[in-house]
């Protein structure tokens, strides 16, 4: 809030408190002036607020002095100076304000006090410096509400602006008198939407079918179809959520085992659209070690500062995370800025503590243990008697309760922020101060607790909206002193994740193999509903059957031989041996592991080809002397025939001997014989875990990998993926020289555009054979870059560039011309 | 004094306190809005921050990744010879010590060139770093690079990237923090390497340009493989006749599209300067070249010359650090020092003479620096409780027992150059015998890079606010620059 509006707040405030007095005055006879008596109001806090209030008022503490109560008035700040000194004279308050030494005199600059002004202070400290009892020169200073409110809906301002969101947002204006915004066309929408449900460019087809759709509805439709995108809009938010609650896939402190990744279980609960609460009572709660990370924070090895070890980590992410408060200054000392306290810290510390915890002042400990504490006691608190595992049962039921509204609007606010490129909060992590609408804050934090904390409804609210198709503002300059208005949503660059991944769909230079150590697809897709229960056997050699089982270090080689016919559309495979399997599909080795309980999803696409097909696969058996040995294979092959089947079974071969590094077995002595079907534990603990491989095998097919799921390499830093050593919310809204020349010369970016000149120029060597007009290829790279067609303008431009014939080089240009433009790296 | 300081960069000189405090009040509000790091221009007391006059324009840090043992380079001890069955504990030094051109001052054996320098230098052998238990190089490195031991609440900036936010370029088209020689994918630790190679909270606009190779610095310069300088220019002509024409310019907000054409512009301009030369280490003639050429680091050290010559600001050179590599000799530590020295000592004793003939040492910091210093015995320091991590034996059977295979963080030494320090000068001093930990004027990183920051102009107290919080150049703002080193 701009110090103005503080001041006339404060002033409006003043004129009833001193309505108030004025009745006292009148009645009080004329006498010494008693302290009880003295006009505070009218005599003293005009000269304050005057002459001092500018650096020693509200968040002002120069020197550590603040007058907001009286008791900071009087206690004199850092230096602990008497302010009510006899005689008085001596007050350092006085002593400063009389002062004519430059580097002490109060005001430092501009108007002394008067004779007048000084002689009233001087009663007033002689008087022992009576106050207006609550009086606070802070007192204005916004504490949001912790209870969540259902505010009242606005009549909506025309017919067809009856969305909630918007009938808040046309109040607001109306208020303000700011004019209702333009919408956006179509294709621009829905570039818009794709961007931020899924993170991806939608294709030309894509846009067109939207374009030219005249169903009414058909917003709504588009908004639902992609966040039922599931792994798409998964592998989208994955980037927030994982600078959200600092995870990532390599960084500091995992080399020392210091850290831990919460990847499968993030990934998990985004595929599956887990509640946003039960997400978070799994985080502060784990109830395995999947989601334990989040709270572990980073152990460094060695000693460290008071204020990061593990358990202040805690309390300051989950502050940070799951209700925007800052408690990094708090965990050092109280904070200067807001309400929040050493003891606030340490309290939700303890909660995580598993040994007593002393409370340290600015890394030095002041004699004070922590108790296990909750920062809303009206909410209620923890029983610091209890157990670790308990206390945190009750952190995570207190921070979900249904009456934490602050819970709630954090995450709406964030959401909001990722959508409408400005929070309703802003920054996001700045919960404590006040938003520049309240009842649409409030109403989105109500709508997402009763729509059972779905992350997904909360995005279809906000993204339904008119307001969230209204054309981005303009801004004219960088973030201003100004209060912010609404005046539309804000055109956010793309983050460096949807930056390379649109770079990817553009060139198909996306990488073959992903980082996360996350199996990719949803659990249990009922798109594949084709996968059904497992078919395989776990076979092994005749020896299966050996008392004991297998010899250890037994190998057996195993093969199928199997015919596809038509064209692979998608397919899926799944593998484990107890103990260890090498595979091959048509002699190209697909993968080994050495884990028993492993499985290892392929896909055999690749490897497959028209008519007859063999697997073969390498079978070794572990241990020290004989115990149980299997190997199980399941593949699942659709064609647009349909769906075929190949799985382990008594009707594989198996022989003794050592494949080459084709998997071919040759020589005289090989025999190979009908394999046996083995009995063991492993369809029990296994089964289950390969039919979910293998159905999210199906899902994720030939999807490109996503940039959210690699590790962070130069170009993505570059682009502003953080260093996930600490939560971080804000993404740099700039592109700075340095990540300027990472795109104009950087290699990586280089050789994919490169990889998708040749991609596009093949397209246009087809045009040509087809007779068709080459141009027609660029036309549709701009569709699918920018969802639009180039301009004449742009076409002269592009005709000047490539002259009569079209290079591959030149479309590595044109290519690199277009995802430099700000149209392009801007979601808008 | 008051003639020694000059009002902060950027600022008018007219302005009076009431200003500041202004400024303050509103830079912190602006912080709030834009969760930026925003500096401010006086402490909470309302002082003003006062910068003092820049002794220097450029700073080289010549870095010795992986603990560089003081008593077998600039302040060597009691040397004893390896013998098999010799006592380790008899052996504090494992080169001899010789004569520099400054009597008393020795060094020891491997560094003739260098010797050959100290006159022009100031050199430190009382630098100390704090106990952080079990030791972590990377963690020293980052709080030598940054101020702060980590983990720390924030993204903490590494020091080039303070000297390029506070001062900026000294010539526009040479970014102003430039890291070479260190890689930082496909070696240990690299996590933690990145994790202070970094701008943090300022934005990777104030982030290194990194250049582990010196022979391929100029591939950074250059249009990407295989792309003709014409054909570079045609597309960045082609960029701007499709910004021009745009049809959906005016939709976007003026700031966003204006910042980013400047930065394309910007980064085009430094790919087709004359500037870019300096990074074409292969443009130097063969003669000088040859005498750089001791390897890597030697090349790094003629990259850095040529780059400072060229205009920036801060570069930093590095023996690169990779565990158990190079200076982290946990084994067979005489023998890789021989390597060490050779590496360093003709190329940095050059790079001084260089600078010297040009006339730029005057306006150029150089220091020579290492995370700790190394024992034979001791790990860590006195009173310390890291773990030991070498091969301990308590006599010399063969020669991989023999060199300093400890960290220790009691006493290391600092090289200074140019920059306004005193030359042919001796700060500080180690203890004869071990523990040999700093005994006389210990030097901090804190004070340490206050002194650094001073040379270069920049107040200590140089301060942002970042997420509510003041964040100071050096740590708190506490860093007192150490006098006694300046001429």
């Amino acid at each position: 809030m701009p110090i103005s509006t503080k001041i006339h707040q404060r002033v409006r405030q003043l004129h009833i408190r001193q309505a108030l007095l004025w009745l006292f005055a009148v009645t009080t006879l004329h006498a010494p002036v008693l302290a009880q008596e003295f006009d505070f109001a009218h005599r003293i806090v005009p000269i304050l607020q005057k002459k001092c209030g500018e650096c020693h008022a509200g968040k002002e503490k120069q020197g550590g002095y603040s007058i907001n109560t009286r008791e900071s008035t009087i206690e004199g700040g850092d230096s602990e100076k008497k302010i009510l000194a006899k005689p008085i004279e001596e007050s350092e308050l006085i002593r400063r304000i009389l002062s004519d030494n430059p580097d002490e005199q109060m005001p430092p600059e501009g108007e002394r006090l008067s004779k007048e002004e000084v002689a009233t202070l001087k009663e007033w400290l002689s008087l022992g410096a009576p106050w207006e009892p609550g009086y606070s020169f802070g007192a204005e200073e916004y504490a949001p509400p912790l209870k969540p409110r259902r505010p009242n809906l606005p009549p909506a301002s025309d017919p067809t602006r009856t969305h909630p969101i918007d009938r808040f947002l046309d109040s607001y204006r109306a208020d303000l008198k700011l004019p209702i915004l333009p919408t956006i066309d179509d294709a621009a929408f829905v570039r818009r939407v794709y961007l931020d449900i899924i993170g991806l460019l939608p294709t030309p087809s894509e846009v067109t079918n939207y374009v030219k759709n005249p169903e009414p509805d058909k917003r709504e439709k588009l908004v639902r179809e992609l966040l039922n995108r599931n792994m798409d809009y998964a592998e989208h938010w994955l980037t927030f959520w994982n600078d959200l609650l600092r995870n990532d896939y390599s960084g500091t402190g995992f080399i020392t085992g210091g850290r831990r990744q919460i990847s499968g279980w993030l990934y998990n609960a985004l595929v599956t659209n887990q509640p946003y609460d039960s997400m978070v009572r799994e985080l502060i709660a784990p109830p395995t070690e999947e989601s334990a990370g989040f709270g572990m924070g980073i152990r460094w090895r060695g000693t460290v500062s008071a204020g990061q070890t593990v358990e202040i980590q805690f309390a300051q992410n989950l502050g940070q995370s799951f209700l925007g408060i800052n408690l990094k200054c708090a965990s050092c000392h109280d904070s200067f800025t807001d309400r929040w306290k050493l003891t606030d810290s340490y309290g939700l510390a303890a909660i995580y503590a598993n040994e007593t915890l002393q409370i340290h002042r600015c890394d030095k400990p002041i004699g004070k243990e922590a108790k296990a504490a909750w920062l809303f006691p009206e909410l209620g608190n923890i029983d610091a008697a209890l157990p670790q595992k308990e206390r945190l049962k009750q952190l995570a039921d207190l921070m979900t309760h249904p009456d934490n509204g602050r819970f709630t609007r954090t995450m709406a606010n964030r959401v909001w922020h990722r959508l409408m490129g400005h929070g309703i909060v802003h920054p996001t992590d700045a919960m404590e101060t006040k938003p520049w609408n309240e009842d649409l804050l409030d109403f989105l934090g109500i709508e997402f607790s009763e729509r059972k904390y779905d992350l997904k409804e909360l995005i279809f609210l906000i993204a339904t909206s008119d307001a969230y198709r209204t054309q981005v503002e303009r801004i004219q300059e960088r973030e201003s002193q100004v209060e912010y208005r609404y005046a539309g949503p804000q055109a956010k660059r793309m983050t460096a994740e949807q930056f390379v991944d649109a770079v990817w769909q553009l060139t198909g230079a996306a990488p073959k193999a992903i980082d996360a150590p996350v199996s990719r697809g949803l659990p249990n897709d009922p798109a594949n509903k084709e996968v059904g229960a497992l078919q395989g056997n776990w076979i092994w050699a005749e020896s299966a059957t050996q008392p004991g089982g297998p010899a250890a270090g037994e190998k057996v080689v195993f093969r199928k031989k199997f015919s596809i016919q038509g064209e692979v559309t998608r397919s899926s495979g799944v593998i484990t041996c107890d103990n260890s399997y090498i595979l091959w599909i048509n002699g190209n080795k697909v993968g080994e592991d050495g884990n028993w309980e492993n499985i290892e999803l392929f896909e055999p696409s690749k490897f497959l080809v028209q008519g007859e097909n063999e697997i073969v696969a390498l079978g070794g058996n572990g241990g020290n002397g004989p115990n149980p040995a299997a190997l199980y294979i399941e593949m699942l092959v659709e064609t647009e025939k349909g769906i075929s089947r190949v799985a382990t079974s008594t009707e594989w071969e198996v022989a003794t001997g050592t494949p080459d590094n084709q998997g071919k077995l040759s020589g005289d002595q090989v025999k190979w014989r009908p394999a046996t079907e083995a009995a063991g534990p492993w369809g029990g603990r296994l089964n289950g875990e390969l039919q979910q491989s293998l159905s999210r095998g199906l899902s994720v097919g030939n999807k490109m990998a996503r940039a959210s799921l690699m590790k962070g390499d130069f170009l993505m830093r570059s682009l502003g993926r953080p260093n996930r050593d600490q939560v971080v919310t804000v993404r740099p809204t700039e592109l700075t020289q340095l990540e300027a020349m990472d795109l104009s010369n950087g290699q990586t970016l280089a050789d994919w555009l490169k990889q998708g000149g040749v991609l596009w120029h093949s397209l246009v060597q087809k045009a040509k054979a087809d007779g068709k007009d080459e141009k027609q290829v660029i036309g549709q790279l701009y569709l699918q870059a920018l969802c639009r067609l180039p301009t004449d303008a742009e076409w002269a431009a592009i005709d000047e560039l490539v002259g009569q014939e079209i290079e591959a080089v030149e479309m590595e240009d044109i290519l690199w011309a277009i995802v430099m433009l700000p149209e392009f790296q801007y979601v808008r | 004094m008051l003639s020694h300081f000059e009002p902060e960069h950027g600022a008018p000189k007219g302005e009076v306190r009431r200003d500041f405090l202004k400024k303050l009040a509103a830079a912190s509000a602006a912080a709030w809005m834009a969760s930026e790091p925003t500096r401010l221009f006086a402490l909470p007391d309302g002082a003003k921050i006062l910068n003092p006059q820049a002794k220097a324009d450029s700073i080289i840090v010549l870095w010795m990744g992986g603990g560089m043992g003081a008593p077998d380079t600039f302040d060597p001890k009691r040397y004893e010879p390896f013998e098999v069955g010799k006592e380790v504990a008899s052996v504090l030094s494992t080169f001899p010590a010789i004569q520099t051109n400054v009597d008393p001052i020795q060094i020891s054996q491997g560094l003739e060139n260098i010797a050959q320098v100290m006159d022009r230098a100031t050199l430190v052998r009382s630098h100390v770093q704090p106990d952080l238990g079990s030791i972590l190089h990377s963690r020293h490195q980052y709080h030598w690079h940054t101020g702060y031991v980590p983990p720390q609440t924030v993204a903490c900036p590494h020091i080039g990237s303070w000297i390029a936010r506070v001062l900026g370029p000294n010539n526009p088209v040479i970014p102003p923090f430039i890291n070479i020689g260190q890689r930082l994918e496909g070696v240990g630790e690299q996590e933690e390497l990145k994790a202070f190679t970094t701008a943090g909270f300022f934005g990777s606009e104030y982030g290194p340009m990194n250049l582990p190779y010196p022979e391929e610095a100029a591939v950074s310069v250059r249009p990407p493989k295989g792309m003709e300088l014409s054909r570079f220019q045609n597309r960045h002509k082609f960029f701007k006749k499709l910004v021009d024409s745009n049809p959906n310019r005016d939709q976007m907000s003026d700031f966003q599209r204006d910042s980013m054409i400047r930065s394309i512009d910007g980064a085009y301009r430094l790919l087709e300067s004359k500037e870019r030369d300096a990074f074409d280490i292969s443009l130097e003639p063969k003669e000088s070249y040859d005498k750089y050429d001791t390897g890597r680091f030697g090349r790094g050290c003629l990259l850095a010359r040529r780059l400072v010559e060229a205009g920036a600001r801060y570069v930093e050179v590095t023996t690169e650090y990779v565990p158990f590599l190079h200076w982290d000799t946990h084994a067979d530590g005489h023998t890789t020092l021989e390597r060490m020295k050779k590496e360093i000592d003709r190329p940095i004793a050059q790079l001084i003479l260089d600078l010297e003939a040009s006339g730029l040492l005057n306006r150029t910091l150089v220091i020579l620096a290492s995370e700790f210093s190394r024992d034979m015995l001791m790990e860590g320091q006195p009173g310390s409780d890291a773990a030991d991590q070498a091969e301990k034996v308590d006599r010399l059977m063969e020669m991989k027992h023999y060199g300093l295979h400890r960290h220790f963080t009691g006493g290391s030494s600092i090289v200074m150059w140019g920059g306004g320090v005193k030359k042919g000068f001796l700060y500080g001093k180690t203890a004869p015998e071990r523990p040999c930990i700093a005994i006389e004027n210990p030097l901090n990183v804190t004070d340490l890079h206050a002194t650094l920051m001073h040379a270069m102009g920049i107040s200590p107290k140089t301060v942002f606010e970042i997420e509510q919080r003041p964040f100071y150049v050096t740590e708190d703002g506490k860093g007192q620059p150490r006098m006694e080193l300046f001429a």
